[in-house]
Protein backbone atom coordinates (compact mmCIF):
# COMPACT_ATOMS: atom_id res chain seq x y z
CA UNK A 1 0.00 0.00 0.00
CA UNK A 2 1.15 3.60 -1.37
CA UNK A 3 -0.26 6.32 0.38
CA UNK A 4 0.54 9.54 -0.58
CA UNK A 5 -0.70 12.88 0.47
CA UNK A 6 -2.40 15.20 -1.13
CA UNK A 7 -2.74 18.92 -0.49
CA UNK A 8 -5.59 20.28 -2.39
CA UNK A 9 -5.03 23.85 -1.53
CA UNK A 10 -1.21 24.02 -2.36
CA UNK A 11 -1.94 21.27 -5.31
CA UNK A 12 -4.60 23.65 -6.67
CA UNK A 13 -2.52 26.80 -6.43
CA UNK A 14 0.45 24.79 -7.94
CA UNK A 15 -1.62 23.55 -11.39
CA UNK A 16 -3.28 26.77 -11.56
CA UNK A 17 0.92 27.97 -12.67
CA UNK A 18 1.46 24.54 -14.35
CA UNK A 19 0.11 26.64 -17.95
CA UNK A 20 2.43 29.23 -17.36
CA UNK A 21 5.34 26.71 -15.88
CA UNK A 22 5.10 24.92 -19.05
CA UNK A 23 5.18 28.04 -21.34
CA UNK A 24 8.09 29.20 -19.25
CA UNK A 25 6.31 32.25 -17.95
CA UNK A 26 6.66 32.21 -14.62
CA UNK A 27 8.50 34.32 -12.53
CA UNK A 28 11.81 33.20 -10.97
CA UNK A 29 10.25 33.07 -7.60
CA UNK A 30 6.99 31.30 -8.79
CA UNK A 31 8.82 28.76 -10.63
CA UNK A 32 10.91 28.03 -7.37
CA UNK A 33 8.01 27.24 -5.41
CA UNK A 34 6.53 25.08 -8.61
CA UNK A 35 9.55 23.30 -8.51
CA UNK A 36 9.76 22.75 -4.44
CA UNK A 37 6.18 21.58 -4.57
CA UNK A 38 6.47 19.00 -7.75
CA UNK A 39 9.77 17.53 -5.38
CA UNK A 40 7.45 16.82 -2.95
CA UNK A 41 4.11 15.69 -4.57
CA UNK A 42 3.92 13.07 -6.80
CA UNK A 43 0.11 14.06 -7.86
CA UNK A 44 1.03 16.97 -9.14
CA UNK A 45 4.67 15.79 -11.02
CA UNK A 46 2.45 13.28 -12.65
CA UNK A 47 0.41 16.10 -14.01
CA UNK A 48 2.95 18.09 -15.24
CA UNK A 49 4.07 14.66 -16.77
CA UNK A 50 0.88 14.36 -18.32
CA UNK A 51 0.51 18.10 -19.49
CA UNK A 52 4.30 17.74 -20.92
CA UNK A 53 3.57 14.35 -22.71
CA UNK A 54 0.63 16.50 -24.66
CA UNK A 55 3.00 19.00 -25.49
CA UNK A 56 5.72 16.64 -26.37
CA UNK A 57 2.86 14.71 -29.12
CA UNK A 58 1.85 17.61 -30.27
CA UNK A 59 5.52 18.55 -31.21
CA UNK A 60 5.72 15.37 -32.75
CA UNK A 61 3.14 15.85 -34.94
CA UNK A 62 3.96 19.11 -36.18
CA UNK A 63 7.01 18.03 -37.07
CA UNK A 64 6.01 15.18 -38.77
CA UNK A 65 4.12 17.40 -41.49
CA UNK A 66 6.93 17.90 -43.94
CA UNK A 67 6.22 20.81 -46.01
CA UNK A 68 5.74 20.12 -49.84
CA UNK A 69 8.66 21.62 -51.79
CA UNK A 70 6.31 22.09 -54.54
CA UNK A 71 4.19 24.30 -52.38
CA UNK A 72 7.75 26.47 -51.93
CA UNK A 73 8.30 26.52 -55.47
CA UNK A 74 5.01 27.66 -56.15
CA UNK A 75 5.26 29.90 -53.92
CA UNK A 76 8.49 31.44 -54.87
CA UNK A 77 7.35 31.73 -58.78
CA UNK A 78 4.61 33.13 -58.18
CA UNK A 79 6.35 35.85 -55.95
CA UNK A 80 8.30 36.57 -58.85
CA UNK A 81 5.93 36.91 -61.35
CA UNK A 82 4.40 39.82 -58.73
CA UNK A 83 7.68 41.56 -58.65
CA UNK A 84 6.73 45.58 -58.69
CA UNK A 85 7.48 47.21 -61.74
CA UNK A 86 9.18 50.96 -61.16
CA UNK A 87 6.09 51.60 -59.30
CA UNK A 88 6.95 49.77 -56.55
CA UNK A 89 4.46 47.63 -56.29
CA UNK A 90 1.88 50.18 -54.59
CA UNK A 91 -1.55 50.21 -56.40
CA UNK A 92 -2.54 53.62 -54.72
CA UNK A 93 1.17 54.40 -56.64
CA UNK A 94 -0.03 53.15 -59.82
CA UNK A 95 -3.20 54.26 -59.67
CA UNK A 96 -1.86 57.89 -58.88
CA UNK A 97 0.23 58.09 -61.43
CA UNK A 98 -2.37 56.73 -64.13
CA UNK A 99 -4.55 59.48 -62.81
CA UNK A 100 -1.57 61.74 -63.58
CA UNK A 101 -0.94 60.62 -66.78
CA UNK A 102 -4.17 61.37 -67.66
CA UNK A 103 -4.53 64.87 -66.41
CA UNK A 104 -1.46 65.38 -68.17
CA UNK A 105 -2.73 64.11 -71.44
CA UNK A 106 -5.57 66.15 -70.61
CA UNK A 107 -3.82 69.08 -70.21
CA UNK A 108 -1.88 68.80 -72.73
CA UNK A 109 -4.23 68.37 -75.22
CA UNK A 110 -6.17 71.95 -73.84
CA UNK A 111 -2.42 73.57 -73.88
CA UNK A 112 -1.51 72.38 -77.61
CA UNK A 113 -5.34 73.28 -78.21
CA UNK A 114 -4.78 76.66 -77.13
CA UNK A 115 -1.38 77.19 -78.35
CA UNK A 116 -2.91 76.24 -81.88
CA UNK A 117 -5.24 78.54 -81.84
CA UNK A 118 -2.55 81.59 -80.15
CA UNK A 119 -0.96 80.59 -83.46
CA UNK A 120 -3.75 80.67 -85.94
CA UNK A 121 -5.21 83.71 -84.22
CA UNK A 122 -1.57 85.39 -84.50
CA UNK A 123 -1.34 84.47 -88.52
CA UNK A 124 -5.03 86.34 -89.04
CA UNK A 125 -3.94 89.58 -87.37
CA UNK A 126 -0.35 89.43 -89.04
CA UNK A 127 -2.35 88.23 -92.16
CA UNK A 128 -5.19 91.21 -91.17
CA UNK A 129 -1.95 94.20 -91.03
CA UNK A 130 -0.30 93.09 -93.73
CA UNK A 131 -2.80 95.07 -95.99
CA UNK A 132 -1.84 98.36 -93.99
CA UNK A 133 1.60 97.43 -94.29
CA UNK A 134 1.11 96.58 -97.85
CA UNK A 135 -0.54 99.78 -98.37
CA UNK A 136 2.18 101.83 -96.82
CA UNK A 137 4.93 100.42 -98.64
CA UNK A 138 4.13 100.87 -102.22
CA UNK A 139 2.03 104.34 -102.16
CA UNK A 140 4.30 105.82 -99.60
CA UNK A 141 8.21 104.29 -99.78
CA UNK A 142 7.87 102.36 -102.74
CA UNK A 143 5.51 104.81 -104.66
CA UNK A 144 6.36 107.66 -102.89
CA UNK A 145 3.43 109.51 -103.26
CA UNK A 146 3.97 112.24 -100.83
CA UNK A 147 5.70 115.54 -101.46
CA UNK A 148 8.93 117.33 -100.08
CA UNK A 149 6.93 120.03 -98.83
CA UNK A 150 3.50 119.10 -96.95
CA UNK A 151 0.71 120.11 -99.26
CA UNK A 152 -1.73 122.53 -97.55
CA UNK A 153 -4.04 121.18 -95.33
CA UNK A 154 -7.16 122.89 -97.42
CA UNK A 155 -5.23 120.83 -100.34
CA UNK A 156 -5.22 117.45 -98.70
CA UNK A 157 -9.10 117.64 -97.36
CA UNK A 158 -9.87 118.37 -101.07
CA UNK A 159 -8.48 115.21 -101.64
CA UNK A 160 -9.96 113.41 -99.13
CA UNK A 161 -13.21 114.76 -99.96
CA UNK A 162 -15.76 116.25 -97.45
CA UNK A 163 -16.64 112.56 -95.85
CA UNK A 164 -12.85 112.31 -94.88
CA UNK A 165 -11.96 115.59 -94.99
CA UNK A 166 -12.82 115.92 -91.16
CA UNK A 167 -10.88 113.39 -90.15
CA UNK A 168 -7.58 115.48 -91.38
CA UNK A 169 -7.72 117.62 -88.01
CA UNK A 170 -7.84 114.24 -86.09
CA UNK A 171 -4.76 112.70 -87.39
CA UNK A 172 -3.13 116.33 -87.47
CA UNK A 173 -4.20 116.59 -83.59
CA UNK A 174 -3.19 113.32 -82.35
CA UNK A 175 0.16 112.92 -84.22
CA UNK A 176 1.90 115.91 -82.20
CA UNK A 177 5.81 116.14 -83.94
CA UNK A 178 3.79 114.57 -87.17
CA UNK A 179 4.07 116.62 -90.41
CA UNK A 180 0.94 115.51 -92.60
CA UNK A 181 2.44 115.76 -96.44
CA UNK A 182 0.04 114.05 -98.19
CA UNK A 183 -3.66 112.63 -97.84
CA UNK A 184 -5.73 111.01 -100.40
CA UNK A 185 -7.72 108.17 -101.33
CA UNK A 186 -6.08 105.35 -103.58
CA UNK A 187 -7.25 102.24 -105.03
CA UNK A 188 -5.30 98.93 -104.97
CA UNK A 189 -4.36 97.86 -108.87
CA UNK A 190 -6.25 94.89 -109.49
CA UNK A 191 -8.43 94.87 -106.47
CA UNK A 192 -11.80 96.80 -105.51
CA UNK A 193 -10.50 98.16 -102.68
CA UNK A 194 -9.87 101.22 -101.32
CA UNK A 195 -8.52 103.00 -98.93
CA UNK A 196 -8.10 106.62 -97.10
CA UNK A 197 -4.32 107.23 -96.81
CA UNK A 198 -2.36 109.62 -94.51
CA UNK A 199 1.30 110.20 -95.03
CA UNK A 200 3.16 111.94 -92.48
CA UNK A 201 6.67 112.91 -91.41
CA UNK A 202 7.98 112.96 -88.03
CA UNK A 203 11.05 111.06 -85.74
CA UNK A 204 13.47 111.14 -88.51
CA UNK A 205 10.87 108.92 -90.68
CA UNK A 206 7.78 108.45 -93.02
CA UNK A 207 4.30 107.13 -91.16
CA UNK A 208 0.99 105.91 -93.15
CA UNK A 209 -2.25 106.17 -91.35
CA UNK A 210 -4.25 104.15 -93.61
CA UNK A 211 -8.08 103.20 -93.35
CA UNK A 212 -10.21 100.78 -95.81
CA UNK A 213 -13.38 98.87 -95.34
CA UNK A 214 -12.81 95.74 -93.78
CA UNK A 215 -14.99 93.69 -96.23
CA UNK A 216 -14.93 90.62 -94.16
CA UNK A 217 -11.93 91.05 -92.23
CA UNK A 218 -11.65 91.15 -89.01
CA UNK A 219 -9.35 90.67 -86.38
CA UNK A 220 -9.68 87.77 -84.06
CA UNK A 221 -11.27 88.03 -80.94
CA UNK A 222 -9.57 86.87 -77.80
CA UNK A 223 -7.44 88.90 -75.45
CA UNK A 224 -4.07 86.89 -76.11
CA UNK A 225 -4.09 88.58 -79.42
CA UNK A 226 -4.20 92.39 -78.91
CA UNK A 227 -2.30 94.79 -77.88
CA UNK A 228 -4.07 96.13 -75.44
CA UNK A 229 -7.65 97.81 -74.91
CA UNK A 230 -8.20 101.88 -75.20
CA UNK A 231 -12.01 102.29 -74.31
CA UNK A 232 -13.76 100.73 -76.96
CA UNK A 233 -10.67 99.92 -78.98
CA UNK A 234 -8.70 97.25 -79.43
CA UNK A 235 -5.56 97.80 -80.58
CA UNK A 236 -3.40 94.88 -82.36
CA UNK A 237 0.51 94.64 -83.67
CA UNK A 238 2.73 92.87 -86.07
CA UNK A 239 6.17 93.40 -87.24
CA UNK A 240 5.88 92.29 -91.12
CA UNK A 241 8.62 93.18 -93.72
CA UNK A 242 10.53 95.21 -91.73
CA UNK A 243 7.86 97.66 -90.87
CA UNK A 244 6.04 97.95 -87.45
CA UNK A 245 2.15 98.30 -87.90
CA UNK A 246 -0.97 98.67 -85.07
CA UNK A 247 -4.10 98.25 -86.43
CA UNK A 248 -7.67 98.51 -84.74
CA UNK A 249 -11.27 98.08 -86.04
CA UNK A 250 -14.55 100.07 -86.40
CA UNK A 251 -17.85 98.56 -87.33
CA UNK A 252 -16.76 98.66 -91.04
CA UNK A 253 -13.41 99.80 -91.31
CA UNK A 254 -9.94 98.62 -90.42
CA UNK A 255 -7.24 101.29 -89.19
CA UNK A 256 -3.54 100.69 -89.44
CA UNK A 257 -0.59 103.10 -88.54
CA UNK A 258 2.50 101.73 -90.05
CA UNK A 259 6.12 102.95 -89.83
CA UNK A 260 9.60 101.36 -89.50
CA UNK A 261 9.51 103.13 -85.63
CA UNK A 262 9.58 101.18 -82.51
CA UNK A 263 6.31 98.32 -81.58
CA UNK A 264 5.90 100.51 -78.73
CA UNK A 265 6.02 103.82 -80.11
CA UNK A 266 3.27 102.58 -82.61
CA UNK A 267 0.99 100.83 -80.06
CA UNK A 268 1.42 104.18 -78.61
CA UNK A 269 0.84 106.29 -81.51
CA UNK A 270 -2.65 103.86 -82.59
CA UNK A 271 -3.76 103.76 -78.85
CA UNK A 272 -4.25 108.17 -79.57
CA UNK A 273 -5.51 108.02 -83.22
CA UNK A 274 -7.98 104.97 -83.18
CA UNK A 275 -10.52 105.86 -80.36
CA UNK A 276 -11.55 109.26 -82.19
CA UNK A 277 -10.81 107.94 -85.66
CA UNK A 278 -13.27 104.91 -84.85
CA UNK A 279 -15.87 107.54 -83.48
CA UNK A 280 -15.61 109.29 -86.25
CA UNK A 281 -16.09 106.10 -89.14
CA UNK A 282 -18.87 104.70 -86.73
CA UNK A 283 -20.21 108.01 -86.75
CA UNK A 284 -20.93 107.53 -90.11
CA UNK A 285 -19.63 110.34 -91.61
CA UNK A 286 -18.08 108.80 -94.63
CA UNK A 287 -19.89 106.76 -97.35
CA UNK A 288 -18.84 104.22 -99.76
CA UNK A 289 -20.34 106.46 -102.26
CA UNK A 290 -17.95 109.15 -102.06
CA UNK A 291 -14.63 107.06 -101.55
CA UNK A 292 -15.13 105.06 -104.57
CA UNK A 293 -16.04 108.18 -106.49
CA UNK A 294 -12.73 109.96 -105.28
CA UNK A 295 -10.37 107.03 -105.63
CA UNK A 296 -7.41 107.00 -107.88
CA UNK A 297 -4.50 103.78 -108.46
CA UNK A 298 -1.71 104.78 -106.38
CA UNK A 299 1.65 104.63 -108.52
CA UNK A 300 2.72 101.00 -107.67
CA UNK A 301 6.52 99.61 -107.78
CA UNK A 302 6.97 96.46 -110.03
CA UNK A 303 5.60 93.52 -108.73
CA UNK A 304 2.57 94.85 -106.48
CA UNK A 305 -0.02 92.92 -106.00
CA UNK A 306 -2.77 92.97 -103.69
CA UNK A 307 -2.38 91.88 -100.26
CA UNK A 308 -3.89 88.28 -99.65
CA UNK A 309 -5.76 88.02 -96.52
CA UNK A 310 -6.11 85.10 -94.69
CA UNK A 311 -9.07 84.72 -93.21
CA UNK A 312 -10.28 80.79 -92.22
CA UNK B 1 5.68 60.78 -48.43
CA UNK B 2 5.64 57.04 -47.52
CA UNK B 3 3.30 56.20 -49.66
CA UNK B 4 5.32 57.33 -52.96
CA UNK B 5 8.50 57.37 -52.22
CA UNK B 6 8.97 53.77 -49.98
CA UNK B 7 12.47 51.55 -51.92
CA UNK B 8 11.17 49.51 -54.37
CA UNK B 9 11.03 46.01 -52.52
CA UNK B 10 13.01 43.33 -53.84
CA UNK B 11 11.99 39.65 -54.46
CA UNK B 12 15.21 38.14 -53.41
CA UNK B 13 15.22 40.32 -50.07
CA UNK B 14 11.45 39.08 -49.18
CA UNK B 15 12.61 35.44 -50.03
CA UNK B 16 15.58 35.64 -47.59
CA UNK B 17 14.00 37.32 -45.27
CA UNK B 18 10.15 34.83 -44.85
CA UNK B 19 11.28 31.50 -46.70
CA UNK B 20 13.09 30.26 -43.69
CA UNK B 21 9.94 30.30 -41.97
CA UNK B 22 7.82 28.50 -44.68
CA UNK B 23 7.94 25.17 -42.77
CA UNK B 24 6.64 27.12 -39.72
CA UNK B 25 4.03 27.95 -41.36
CA UNK B 26 3.22 24.96 -43.60
CA UNK B 27 2.90 23.23 -40.28
CA UNK B 28 1.09 25.38 -38.09
CA UNK B 29 -1.35 25.98 -41.16
CA UNK B 30 -1.29 22.21 -41.64
CA UNK B 31 -2.44 21.77 -38.11
CA UNK B 32 -5.08 24.72 -38.22
CA UNK B 33 -6.72 23.92 -41.53
CA UNK B 34 -9.19 20.78 -42.26
CA UNK B 35 -6.37 19.46 -44.95
CA UNK B 36 -3.11 19.95 -46.77
CA UNK B 37 -5.07 21.39 -49.58
CA UNK B 38 -6.68 24.14 -47.37
CA UNK B 39 -3.30 24.61 -45.22
CA UNK B 40 -1.30 24.66 -49.11
CA UNK B 41 -4.03 27.77 -49.71
CA UNK B 42 -3.79 29.13 -46.27
CA UNK B 43 0.16 29.23 -46.51
CA UNK B 44 0.42 30.74 -49.74
CA UNK B 45 -2.01 33.29 -49.18
CA UNK B 46 0.37 34.43 -46.44
CA UNK B 47 3.02 34.79 -48.48
CA UNK B 48 1.46 36.95 -50.99
CA UNK B 49 -0.17 38.79 -48.81
CA UNK B 50 3.32 39.21 -46.86
CA UNK B 51 5.04 40.09 -49.84
CA UNK B 52 2.15 42.84 -50.94
CA UNK B 53 3.26 44.77 -47.91
CA UNK B 54 6.33 44.07 -47.62
CA UNK B 55 7.65 47.24 -48.09
CA UNK B 56 5.87 48.11 -44.58
CA UNK B 57 7.89 45.41 -43.57
CA UNK B 58 10.90 46.97 -41.02
CA UNK B 59 14.16 45.09 -41.88
CA UNK B 60 15.63 43.86 -38.55
CA UNK B 61 12.22 43.18 -37.14
CA UNK B 62 10.44 39.55 -36.51
CA UNK B 63 9.96 38.89 -39.64
CA UNK B 64 8.69 35.27 -38.25
CA UNK B 65 6.27 36.99 -35.62
CA UNK B 66 5.14 38.95 -38.72
CA UNK B 67 4.34 35.76 -41.12
CA UNK B 68 2.39 34.71 -37.81
CA UNK B 69 -0.02 37.54 -37.76
CA UNK B 70 -0.46 37.32 -41.35
CA UNK B 71 -1.27 33.59 -40.88
CA UNK B 72 -3.83 34.67 -38.52
CA UNK B 73 -5.62 37.21 -40.08
CA UNK B 74 -6.13 35.04 -43.40
CA UNK B 75 -6.84 32.31 -41.00
CA UNK B 76 -10.40 34.20 -39.91
CA UNK B 77 -11.11 34.13 -44.18
CA UNK B 78 -10.51 30.80 -44.14
CA UNK B 79 -12.85 30.06 -41.12
CA UNK B 80 -15.68 31.24 -42.99
CA UNK B 81 -15.01 27.62 -44.96
CA UNK B 82 -14.48 25.59 -42.34
CA UNK B 83 -18.45 24.95 -41.24
CA UNK B 84 -17.21 22.84 -38.18
CA UNK B 85 -15.28 25.68 -36.26
CA UNK B 86 -16.93 25.94 -32.71
CA UNK B 87 -18.07 28.86 -30.78
CA UNK B 88 -15.50 30.33 -29.04
CA UNK B 89 -18.25 32.36 -27.11
CA UNK B 90 -19.71 29.34 -25.30
CA UNK B 91 -16.14 27.93 -23.64
CA UNK B 92 -15.44 31.22 -22.40
CA UNK B 93 -17.93 31.43 -20.20
CA UNK B 94 -16.79 30.94 -16.89
CA UNK B 95 -19.22 28.75 -16.01
CA UNK B 96 -18.17 25.77 -18.71
CA UNK B 97 -14.54 26.16 -16.69
CA UNK B 98 -15.92 23.76 -13.69
CA UNK B 99 -16.37 21.01 -16.23
CA UNK B 100 -12.53 21.47 -17.14
CA UNK B 101 -10.89 21.37 -14.30
CA UNK B 102 -10.98 17.69 -13.20
CA UNK B 103 -7.51 16.72 -14.89
CA UNK B 104 -8.35 13.94 -17.83
CA UNK B 105 -6.19 11.06 -17.60
CA UNK B 106 -3.85 11.10 -20.59
CA UNK B 107 -3.29 8.07 -22.85
CA UNK B 108 0.07 6.06 -22.15
CA UNK B 109 0.45 5.56 -26.02
CA UNK B 110 0.02 8.97 -28.00
CA UNK B 111 -0.77 8.28 -31.91
CA UNK B 112 -0.27 10.83 -33.72
CA UNK B 113 -3.44 10.19 -36.19
CA UNK B 114 -4.81 10.50 -32.39
CA UNK B 115 -3.27 14.13 -32.28
CA UNK B 116 -4.71 15.05 -35.55
CA UNK B 117 -7.58 13.55 -34.69
CA UNK B 118 -8.45 15.36 -31.11
CA UNK B 119 -6.93 18.80 -32.57
CA UNK B 120 -9.14 18.81 -35.20
CA UNK B 121 -11.95 18.77 -32.37
CA UNK B 122 -10.49 21.63 -30.49
CA UNK B 123 -12.53 24.61 -31.42
CA UNK B 124 -9.93 27.15 -33.84
CA UNK B 125 -9.26 29.86 -31.53
CA UNK B 126 -7.81 27.76 -28.49
CA UNK B 127 -5.85 25.70 -31.21
CA UNK B 128 -4.51 28.28 -32.42
CA UNK B 129 -2.99 29.78 -29.38
CA UNK B 130 -1.57 25.96 -28.31
CA UNK B 131 -0.23 26.05 -31.50
CA UNK B 132 1.35 29.14 -31.25
CA UNK B 133 2.37 28.80 -27.63
CA UNK B 134 3.48 24.60 -27.31
CA UNK B 135 4.72 24.07 -31.14
CA UNK B 136 6.09 27.32 -32.58
CA UNK B 137 6.78 28.57 -28.66
CA UNK B 138 6.09 32.04 -29.28
CA UNK B 139 5.71 33.80 -25.67
CA UNK B 140 2.71 34.83 -24.66
CA UNK B 141 3.41 38.75 -25.45
CA UNK B 142 4.09 37.65 -28.78
CA UNK B 143 0.89 35.82 -29.13
CA UNK B 144 -1.15 38.57 -27.70
CA UNK B 145 0.25 41.34 -30.44
CA UNK B 146 -0.15 38.43 -33.58
CA UNK B 147 -4.45 37.52 -32.08
CA UNK B 148 -4.05 41.16 -31.12
CA UNK B 149 -5.86 39.99 -27.94
CA UNK B 150 -5.20 41.00 -24.58
CA UNK B 151 -2.35 39.27 -22.26
CA UNK B 152 -5.07 37.43 -19.77
CA UNK B 153 -7.04 36.27 -23.39
CA UNK B 154 -4.27 34.20 -24.18
CA UNK B 155 -3.46 32.86 -20.73
CA UNK B 156 -6.98 31.42 -20.79
CA UNK B 157 -7.51 30.43 -23.91
CA UNK B 158 -4.44 28.50 -23.82
CA UNK B 159 -5.33 26.80 -20.43
CA UNK B 160 -8.70 26.03 -21.64
CA UNK B 161 -7.55 24.80 -24.98
CA UNK B 162 -4.79 22.20 -23.73
CA UNK B 163 -7.40 20.86 -21.59
CA UNK B 164 -9.55 20.48 -24.56
CA UNK B 165 -7.15 18.92 -26.67
CA UNK B 166 -6.62 16.63 -23.47
CA UNK B 167 -10.20 15.65 -23.40
CA UNK B 168 -10.56 14.74 -26.78
CA UNK B 169 -7.49 12.91 -26.85
CA UNK B 170 -8.79 11.01 -23.93
CA UNK B 171 -12.02 10.43 -25.72
CA UNK B 172 -10.21 9.21 -28.78
CA UNK B 173 -7.82 7.07 -27.13
CA UNK B 174 -10.85 5.26 -25.80
CA UNK B 175 -12.75 4.48 -29.01
CA UNK B 176 -9.29 2.75 -30.00
CA UNK B 177 -9.05 1.08 -26.66
CA UNK B 178 -6.39 2.57 -25.43
CA UNK B 179 -6.14 2.98 -21.69
CA UNK B 180 -5.47 6.56 -20.36
CA UNK B 181 -2.66 6.62 -17.41
CA UNK B 182 -3.97 5.68 -13.71
CA UNK B 183 -4.54 9.00 -11.97
CA UNK B 184 -2.29 9.51 -8.70
CA UNK B 185 -4.43 8.21 -5.48
CA UNK B 186 -5.86 11.56 -3.93
CA UNK B 187 -5.25 11.72 -0.06
CA UNK B 188 -6.86 8.88 1.74
CA UNK B 189 -6.90 6.57 -1.01
CA UNK B 190 -5.19 3.53 -1.33
CA UNK B 191 -3.10 2.43 -4.74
Amino acid sequence: MNLLNFNSEQCGRIRRHLDAYLSNELLVETTSDVLRHLESCEACSRELEARTRVRDALRRVAVSQIPPEELRQSIQRQLRKRQPGFLGGSRRLTWAVALAGVIVVVLGGIATEQWIRVLRGRRIVASVLALGVSDHLQCAIKGHNYPNIANPPEQLRQKLGPQYAGLLQVVQQKLPGFEILEAHICSVQGSPRKYVHFIARGRGTILSVILTRSEGAQFPNGKAFRSGAFGSVNLYEAHLEGMNAAGFESKEYLGFVVSDLSQDTMVQIASELAPPLKAALDAGSVSEARVDQDAAPCARGAGASRPRVLIT
Amino acid sequence: MDLFFHPKPRVEDFEAAAMPHFPDLYRTARLLAQDSTEAEDLVQEVYLEAWKSFHRFQTGTNCRAWLFKILHHRLHHFRRRWAKAAKVEALENPEDQDSLIAETPVPQEIRDEDVLQALGRVPIEFREVVLLADVQEFSYKQIAETMQVPLGTVMSRLSRGRKLLRQELAGVAHSFGITPAKDPPRAGESA
